[in-house]
């Protein structure tokens, strides 16, 4: 479900190269205003990121960082990054989408405490808790107002320009793309962040494809410490749950 | 055309604004934030980092930052101040005792020159408690009267029933369109 996690400033629609909005400006020392251009610029930039390929980052020198990732245009195969280079122990320990038309809470699932066991299952299979798969009921593409909320804790250090872009894909067809700064995050925080958005207004044969085609509804979510990947999870949907 | 002009018509297409909700620990910040986005509000804990929410209202993007306000996390809060157009402050108008110190953060963060182009709301939450100061009282305790850096406001308020958090933020969002997205 970090499917819906998407804000409504990415129009949806067919034909939409890159889109993402970056929000907040990072936290710095600047004089009042200044936020603005800079909140700007950032936001022009993606607009005109040049295609990239999955293959062209992996044997790119250097780490990988956002224009890098807004480049893509179809969902990756594999992760950009380890799951160790996620040196600042920042978890996601909670999402929830929630219908705010009617008031219900569709999708809540909570990650149990940490434990050891935990710690071997990763060892074993490098892609455990980067990968989720959802299967929602064909209803699910038919919402009008959303408010998706991730909660995520952050180690002992505290975090720079935490940022977090996520890209929807339904084949090579990108659905929406979504950009937020959080900025500064406060040593062992606990943090929430609930975009409510607009759903996208499908066309219908995509809708029915995409129920039609269970996990071709991709999605990756990047996020960046300082403009440097350290986390890359996956996520796949089916929407033809109940039929 | 001036920078200035440009940069206001830039974010007028936008319609973008910022957010930030500060006040001490325990005033309400979180019920308020959920209350307003129609949540539950039912179990709510202190918060020890932040909530945002974004969302659209009255035509106008909204990111909004709830910064946790136990007095070992203030020192974190000018971490948020960037490109804020709107200060919520927000005060337990029951908390009698701690009025003094919530005083003084307030006029703290009003010497802050990130935050000298926002706008300031002053929520006198907890106005359903039988308790609590009017916010005439809570006007007066803060000293809003002094203040000449801001366009400011002070509402009664109750993050519980909802009772005027919509007339708080639609008067907030209002002074910063007033200031930020006119046209020459």
């Amino acid at each position: 479900m970090s499917g819906a996690k998407a804000r409504s400033d990415a129009p949806v629609a067919e034909n939409v190269p890159g889109g993402g909005h970056s929000t907040a400006a990072p936290p710095r020392d600047r004089k009042p205003g200044g936020g603005v251009l800079k909140r700007l610029k950032s936001r022009r930039g993606q607009v005109d990121s040049r295609p990239v390929t999955e293959e062209d980052l992996r044997t790119q020198s250097g780490h990988i960082t956002p224009e890098d990732v807004l480049g893509l245009r179809v969902a990756t195969q594999g992760y950009l990054c380890k799951p160790e280079d996620n040196i600042y122990n920042i978890d996601f320990v909670r999402f929830k989408i929630r219908d705010l038309e009617t008031g219900t809470v569709l999708f809540e699932i909570a990650k149990p405490p940490h434990t050891e066991d935990e710690e071997e299952n990763r060892e074993a299979d490098a892609s455990a808790g980067r990968f989720v798969r959802y299967q929602f009921t064909p209803a699910f593409l038919r919402l009008r107002t959303v408010g998706a909320t991730v909660e995520f804790t952050v180690g002992n250090r505290p975090l720079s320009n935490f940022r977090m872009i996520e890209r929807h894909y339904f084949r090579d067809h990108l659905l929406k793309s979504f950009d937020f700064d959080f900025g500064f995050c406060i040593p062992n925080s606990r943090n929430t962040c609930e975009h409510i958005y607009e759903f996208p207004q499908l066309s219908e044969s995509l809708v029915r494809q995409m129920v039609e085609c269970p996990y071709e509804t991709r999605s990756d979510s990047f996020y960046f410490v300082e403009n440097r990947l350290v986390m890359h999870n996956k996520a796949d949907y089916a929407y033809n749950g109940g039929q | 055309m001036g920078l200035l002009t440009i940069l206001k018509k830039m974010k007028q297409k936008e319609r973008e604004m910022r957010l930030l909700m500060l006040g001490l620990d325990n005033a309400g910040k979180t019920t308020i934030l959920k209350k307003f986005n129609g949540e539950d509000v039912s179990t709510i804990s202190p918060t020890l980092g932040f909530n945002i929410k974004t969302l659209e209202h009255k035509g106008f993007k909204l990111n909004i930052w709830d910064v946790g306000g136990q007095k070992s996390l203030r020192s974190y809060w000018r971490n948020y101040f960037e490109s804020t157009d709107g200060l919520v402050w927000v005060v337990d108008s029951a908390d009698r005792l701690r009025l003094e110190d919530c005083r003084q953060e307030l006029s703290a963060l009003l010497l802050e020159e990130r935050l000298a182009g926002a706008t300031l709301l002053v929520f006198a939450n907890k106005q359903d408690l039988p308790g609590a100061l009017s916010k005439e009282q809570i006007q007066e305790a803060l000293a809003l009267d002094e203040i000449r850096s801001h366009h400011w406001c002070i509402i009664g308020c109750s993050a519980v029933t909802g009772n005027n958090l919509l007339a708080g933020v639609d008067w907030l969002l209002d002074d910063i369109a007033a200031r930020i997205f006119t046209t020459d």
